[in-house]
């Protein structure tokens, strides 16, 4: 017979049943040096994997059967950004797949900002105005929800994320001012509002931590 | 720790009809029989991620992770017999995951020497080949790229056909062949050094 196959080979130092010629592959293998020598492989890497003791793990059904009966709800902050982002990043698809093919135009801020709208595909503009009026709309949700949160937080951690949130803002502000239709410069302030957003979960993670 | 059983007995004897019995009671809402999945299949899952995450703590709540998930997507599953796949792509997700988190967290602290393995056997040279020749083969895995350590792992040591892994994986079936033939080179060039000085 021509050599077994390498997964023939595996079936058998596996000790898989079922394969119908594996009385026909062991003869074989008895006269091939090659086959053998594989086998052999097979069989020792096989023994020592399995060789390990499968470690005890009833101890972790408790903790599967408490969060089975009470499942851990995600916030309802939690699910718009999670919304958001993926709408955000559905509306970062279209961009692409709107975009005439080759590499997107260098950024020059100071001449895009001057360059006219109707010189962009209408339909590249509208899917960075719905993917940023998205991520704006996920924006103000979290905002509102660290509003409600900041006045039960330390008063001075208070302060220093208010400053970080500000300046976040302030340079999203800029970027924003100077993009204008330019379409690459647009696509980098839409990852600066996926940052900020990120920003503004991890904060809200740590105050509700902070304040459960 | 205390150990399971031997891993023939439970990864080798497994019966597919109980298999389809159970999920179909666990879908129906049944605790008990996802209880019964839970205690076959989590000892598997719990090595695997052991193996792929090499941190006790973590691989056991990873384990927890996936039944979790796993009983959450019970209706996904279609087919009974290919329970044990479908909960190593979720653990493998699980993995990804805890990796992900590490990393952004810091740099993973090196796994501790794991002395507690050294098992009472019949002679000390038996001992000896023993543990050093576990400690060679943790550190031959853990040369492994993750994806590819996944994959060679489902296929020798926990037994899963072919296709089951190209679907645990999101892999082509292609792929899990080429991912596991270079797994196993690099595997043997390590072990090879050993196994020929202990012969």
């Amino acid at each position: 017979m021509t050599h077994p196959t390498q997964e023939e080979l595996e079936a058998v130092a596996l000790g898989e049943p079922g394969d119908p010629r594996a009385t026909e592959i062991e003869a074989h293998v008895a006269g091939c040096t090659d086959c053998c020598r594989e086998l052999a492989w097979l069989r020792t890497e096989r023994t020592l994997l399995g060789r390990r003791p499968l470690l005890e793990t009833t101890h972790l059904w408790p903790g599967v059967a408490a969060r089975l009966e009470h499942p851990r709800r995600r916030t309802h902050w939690a699910w718009r950004i999670a919304v958001a982002s993926g709408v955000g990043a559905a509306a970062a698809a279209v961009l692409f797949a709107v975009l005439p093919p080759g590499p997107l135009p260098v950024a020059q801020p100071q001449q895009s900002a001057r360059r006219p709208r109707s010189a962009i595909d209408p339909k590249t503009l509208a899917a960075l105005d719905r993917a940023e009026a998205d991520y704006r709309n996920a924006a103000k949700v979290l905002e509102g929800e660290y509003d409600r949160l900041r006045p039960q937080l330390d008063p001075e951690l208070a302060r220093r994320w208010d400053e970080t949130l500000t300046r976040a803002r302030a340079q999203l502000g800029e970027s924003r001012a100077v993009a204008a239709d330019d379409v690459n410069v647009r696509m980098r302030v839409l990852d600066g509002y996926a940052g900020y957003l990120r920003s503004l979960r991890d904060l809200l993670q740590e105050s509700e931590e902070a304040n459960p | 720790m205390r150990a399971a059983s031997l891993p023939g007995e439970v990864l080798g004897a497994r019966d597919r009809d109980s298999d389809e019995e159970l999920l179909s009671r666990a879908r129906a809402g049944d605790p008990e029989a996802f209880r019964v999945i839970f205690d076959r299949e989590a000892p598997g899952v719990r090595r695997f991620l052991g193996d792929l995450l090499r941190d006790d703590a973590g691989a056991d709540e990873g384990t927890q992770e996936t039944f979790v998930r796993a009983h959450r997507r019970l209706g996904t599953l279609e087919q009974a017999d290919k329970l044990q796949g479908w909960l190593f792509g979720i653990a493998r997700m699980v993995f990804l995951e805890q990796i992900r988190r590490k990393r952004r967290e810091g740099p993973m602290p090196e796994p501790a020497e794991d002395f507690s393995r050294t098992d009472c056997g019949p002679s000390p040279e038996a001992v000896l080949l023993s543990s050093e020749s576990d400690r060679m083969l943790d550190g031959a895995l853990a040369d492994l790229d993750d994806e590819r350590r996944s994959a060679l792992l489902m296929r020798i040591d926990h037994g899963l056909g072919y296709g089951e892994i190209a679907a645990a994986m999101g892999w082509s079936l292609q792929k899990v062949k080429n991912e596991i033939h270079r797994a196993r080179l690099q595997l043997r060039a390590r072990l090879a050094g050993y196994l020929e000085e202990g012969a």
